[in-house]
C-alpha cells in the first residue's frame, strides 16, 4: 500500500494566517499566553526568523527585532478549523484520513487512475490543493507510514521508491533527527558516531534495543525502511467547522458579516476540494461576556455560492440581531453532495440543477423559504388554502412526460385571493349586499391616464349580486382565526357572495357565520 | 438514396414513441418564434403565441380575465413539459386554478414566487437567469411601482439571452416599447338572470396594441385606427 504524508511546519502559525492570507508575504510570528506571563513568540516563519526573531521572545522585543512583524494570538477556535481543513486535504483525494499532529495520512493507491503520470503527480497535486486551503505544506508518497513521514520532513516534496532496498537508499543520507523528536536519542546515536540513518541501519538491531530501548529500536527499524507502524484511518466528520475569535467584541451587522464572508469563504473553499456543497448551516455565536447564540439557516437547495450563504447569514441576523456583542463566532456547513441529472431527449431541458439550487436559495433570501416552492394543496376545505411545497430541483421539475401543446376554447376563470381575506363593511338590503366599503387601498377605480396614481374609492355599489351560497367545514376542529393564518385548522361557516361593483369588478366576498362580519376574499378575474 | 432515421429503429413502439414527438420544420420555426398562449383566439391574434426570448404584457382593470391568460400560458408551457416560474405580487394564486394543482399528472413544475411589489422585479431578475425557465410570469397584480426603463432593459436582455418568454401581468400598461407583444383586456361580467342573479363569467375583449415582427393573419380584422381584437368569453367555475 502506498501511503501519502502530508505535513505542515506550523501548523498553529497557518491556520492564523488562513483568516489573513494578506499577511502571508510579511513577517509573522504566533504568540501564546501561558497563565499569568506575557504571552511569547512559539511559531514564526522563515523571514522573521531572518529578520532576528526567536521562539520565546515576548511581543515588545519581537516587535523591535522586526517592525513590520505581524503578530497573532494562538486561539482554540483558529487551532480546531485548522486541524480539519489539514484533514480536509486529504478527505479530497481520499475517503479516509489518519491525523497525527501537523501530519496527516491516507492512501493514494487508487490515485493511479487519475494522476497516470505517478505518484510525484500525486504529491504536486496535494500539495497544490493544500496551498488553496491556505497551507504551504510537505508532502511525501512511500510504502510506508514510517518512511513516509520522515520523507515530508526531510523534503517539499518525495516519492520514496516502493521496494525496501530502494526505499532503504533513499532514507540512508538523512540525518537521525530526522527520525525521531527524542533529543536524547538522537544526541545517544551521535555518541556512537551515528549521524546518518545509513550509519543506523547498519547496527545490529537487537544490540540497539538492548542499548536504547523500543525508542531507539523503532528508529533502527525505520533507517532500515522495516517500520509496522500501523495506518489508522478516520471517516470524515458530518458536519464541517471554522471559528474565529474576535480580538474586540462587534456590536453591527456589517462587521460581522465582513467576518463571516472569511469563514464561509473558507468552507466552502474546502467541501469544494470533497466535491460537495453546503446544505444548510448553523451559527454559533459567542456573546460578552458570556452566553451562546445559536441559530440555523435553512437552505433550499445545496449551494456553493459564498454570497448566497452570506445573504441569508445576513438576513437571520437582521431579522432576528444578537442579544448582545459578539466575541466569537462558529460555522458549522452541513456537506451535501450536488447530484448530476440526466437530460431527457424529448424534454426540453430545464434548469441547471446547480445554479437553479442556487437560484432558489437566493430567491428564499429575498422572499423567506415558505414564499418559494410549487403550489400545493392543503388538506382543509376553505377555498384560499394553499401552500408553497418544496420545488424539485432534479427529475421532477419538468412535467413528466411532455405533451403537444393544444390550444383550447374552454376559458375558466381564476380568483385573485386576498390572504388572508380582508375585512370590510357591507350594507345589506334584502336582496343581499347593496354596497361595499374598504380601507384606502381595497377599492380602486382604475384610470388608464393616471396609471401611476389610481383614484382610490372607499364605498362603491352593488350592482348585482349572486349569493349567498352557504359553506362550512372541518366542524371537528376548534374554532377558526380568519385574521391569522387562513390555513390554520378550525371550523368555519361562511356564506359566499360574488358582488357587480360600481368599478366593474366581480368580487367575493363571505359573512363569518358566526361573527356576522363580512371579509373580501377577492375578484374574479 | 436517403433514409428515414426512424427506419433504423428496428423496435416499432420506439420508433412510435419517438415519432408521436417529432415536429416538423415548419412547426419548429413556429414554435422557435413564438410560444403558445393555450388559447386559440389568441393565438391567432398575436400570430401564433407569445413572442419567444422576449417580454411580453398584459394589461387590463380588475376583472379583465389576465390572470386568466397568465394561467392559461403558464398551463400550457407546463404540458409541453417546460419549467414555468410565477412571481406572483401578493401570492393571490387560487389554488383551484394554479396549474400544477390542478392536474396531477403534469406534476408539479411551476415555481410560485409570493412577494411584495418592491421584490418582484428582483425575483424575476434571478429567475431569468438561472436559465431554463420557458415561460416566467410576473404578475404585479394592482401594484402601483415606479419601475426605471433600466430595469425592463436589463430584464429584456436576460429573456433575449435565456431564451425565456416573460409575460408581464398589470393593471395598466408599463413596459411601452420594451414589450415584443401587448394586449389590453377588458371585460364585462355576466350574470344569468333567469332566476336569482347567477355570476357565469366574463365577456372579454382583448385588444393587440403592440406585436412586433408580425404580420396579421387571415381572418383577424386588421385597421389602421383601430387595434384588431377578439372576444373570449372565460367561465366561472361557481
Amino acid at each position: 500500500m502506498r501511503l501519502a504524508c502530508v505535513y505542515v511546519p506550523q501548523l498553529a502559525l497557518q491556520a492564523a494566517l488562513r483568516r489573513s492570507p494578506e499577511a502571508r508575504e510579511s513577517p509573522a510570528a504566533l504568540l501564546v499566553i501561558q497563565g499569568k506571563q506575557k504571552p511569547r513568540v512559539v511559531e514564526l516563519c522563515g523571514q522573521a526568523r531572518t529578520a532576528g526573531v526567536r521562539p520565546g521572545m515576548t511581543a515588545a522585543q519581537a516587535q523591535a527585532a522586526c517592525p513590520n512583524l505581524r503578530l497573532f494570538t494562538a486561539t482554540a477556535a483558529d487551532a480546531e478549523a485548522g486541524a480539519a481543513a489539514l484533514c480536509d486535504v486529504g478527505y479530497a483525494f481520499a475517503p479516509r484520513v489518519e491525523r497525527d499532529g501537523e501530519r496527516i495520512y491516507f492512501a493514494s493507491d487508487d490515485l493511479g487512475r487519475l494522476y497516470p503520470e505517478g505518484d510525484r503527480a500525486i504529491a504536486q497535486a496535494v500539495q497544490a490543493h493544500a496551498a488553496r486551503l491556505g497551507f504551504g505544506a510537505r508532502v511525501a508518497i512511500a510504502s510506508s507510514k514510517g518512511s513516509a513521514r520522515v520523507a515530508a520532513r526531510a523534503h517539499e516534496l518525495a516519492v520514496v521508491p516502493a521496494e525496501r532496498h530502494g526505499a532503504r537508499a533513499f532514507l540512508a543520507p538523512l540525518p537521525v533527527s530526522h527520525f525521531t523528536d527524542d533529543a536524547e536519542l538522537v544526541a545517544a546515536f551521535r555518541r556512537w558516531g551515528t549521524r546518518t540513518a545509513g550509519a543506523v541501519a547498519t547496527l545490529p538491531p537487537s544490540a540497539v534495543a538492548l542499548r536504547l530501548g523500543p525508542a531507539g529500536a523503532a528508529v533502527a527499524r525505520l533507517s532500515r525502511a522495516e517500520d509496522d507502524e500501523a495506518f489508522l484511518p478516520q471517516l470524515p466528520p458530518d458536519a464541517l467547522e471554522e471559528a474565529v475569535e474576535l480580538d474586540y467584541p462587534v456590536y453591527e451587522i456589517e462587521p460581522l458579516a465582513f467576518v463571516l464572508r472569511g469563514l464561509c469563504d473558507r468552507a466552502l473553499e474546502r467541501l469544494a476540494g470533497r466535491s460537495l456543497a453546503c446544505a444548510g448551516l448553523t451559527l454559533r455565536l459567542s456573546l460578552e461576556p458570556r452566553g451562546l447564540d445559536v441559530r440555523e439557516v435553512p437552505l433550499a437547495a445545496p449551494t456553493r455560492e459564498a454570497k448566497t450563504l452570506l445573504e441569508l447569514v445576513r438576513l437571520d441576523l437582521a431579522r432576528r440581531p444578537p442579544e448582545a456583542p459578539v466575541v466569537g463566532v462558529h460555522l458549522i456547513a452541513l456537506p451535501a453532495r450536488v447530484r448530476a441529472s440526466q437530460l431527457d431527449i424529448l424534454r426540453p431541458a430545464g434548469p441547471a440543477p446547480n445554479r437553479l439550487g442556487a437560484t432558489l436559495a437566493r430567491l428564499a433570501a429575498l422572499v423567506g423559504p415558505q414564499n418559494v416552492g410549487t403550489p400545493a394543496a392543503v388538506d382543509s376545505w376553505r377555498p384560499e388554502a394553499i401552500t408553497a411545497a418544496a420545488y424539485p430541483l432534479t427529475e421532477s421539475a419538468t412535467a413528466s412526460r411532455a405533451a403537444e401543446p393544444r390550444p383550447t376554447d374552454e376559458l375558466r376563470l381564476s380568483l385573485r385571493h386576498r390572504r388572508p381575506p380582508e375585512e370590510i363593511e357591507v350594507l345589506m338590503d334584502r336582496d343581499g349586499p347593496a354596497a361595499l366599503r374598504g380601507a384606502e387601498t381595497t377599492f380602486r377605480r382604475e384610470d388608464p391616464h393616471r396609471a401611476a396614481k389610481p383614484r382610490p374609492i372607499h364605498a362603491m355599489r352593488v350592482l348585482v349580486a349572486a349569493g349567498p351560497y352557504r359553506l362550512s367545514g372541518e366542524w371537528w376542529q376548534g374554532p377558526e382565526d380568519p385574521i391569522n393564518d387562513p390555513t390554520a385548522p378550525g371550523s368555519w361557516a361562511r356564506e359566499y357572495w360574488d358582488v357587480h361593483a360600481s368599478d366593474g369588478a366581480v368580487y367575493r366576498l363571505h359573512r363569518d357565520g358566526r361573527t356576522g362580519r363580512f371579509y373580501l376574499d377577492g375578484y374574479y378575474d | 438514396m436517403p433514409v428515414r432515421a426512424l427506419d433504423l429503429v428496428s423496435d416499432p413502439e420506439i420508433a412510435r414513441e419517438i415519432s408521436a414527438h417529432l415536429v416538423s420544420l415548419e412547426r419548429l420555426g413556429e414554435v422557435r418564434g413564438r410560444r403558445p398562449t393555450g388559447i386559440a383566439a389568441l393565438d391567432g391574434l398575436l400570430g401564433g403565441g407569445w413572442p419567444r426570448a422576449a417580454l411580453s404584457e398584459i394589461s387590463g382593470r380588475r376583472s379583465s380575465g389576465r390572470t386568466a391568460v397568465v394561467r392559461a400560458a403558464l398551463g400550457v408551457a407546463i404540458a409541453a413539459g417546460e419549467a414555468t416560474a410565477l412571481v406572483d405580487v401578493g401570492g393571490t394564486l387560487d389554488a383551484r386554478a394554479a396549474p400544477a394543482v390542478s392536474d396531477p399528472k403534469i406534476g408539479p413544475a411551476l415555481l410560485w414566487i409570493r412577494c411584495r411589489a418592491g421584490e418582484a422585479l428582483k425575483a424575476v431578475d434571478l429567475v431569468v437567469a438561472a436559465g431554463g425557465f420557458g415561460t416566467v410570469a410576473l404578475d404585479l397584480c394592482d401594484a402601483r411601482l415606479q419601475i426605471p426603463d433600466a430595469a425592463w432593459v436589463r430584464l429584456r436582455h436576460a429573456a433575449r439571452a435565456q431564451g425565456t418568454t416573460v409575460l408581464v401581468s398589470s393593471a395598466a400598461r408599463r413596459l411601452g416599447a420594451f414589450a415584443a407583444a401587448a394586449i389590453d383586456l377588458g371585460g364585462a361580467p355576466a350574470f344569468a338572470t333567469d332566476g336569482p342573479p347567477l355570476f357565469t363569467g366574463l365577456d372579454v375583449r382583448a385588444a393587440r396594441v403592440r406585436n412586433v415582427n408580425f404580420a396579421a393573419p387571415e381572418g383577424v380584422p386588421t385597421n389602421d385606427n383601430q387595434p384588431p381584437c377578439v372576444s373570449l368569453v372565460f367561465t366561472s367555475r361557481s
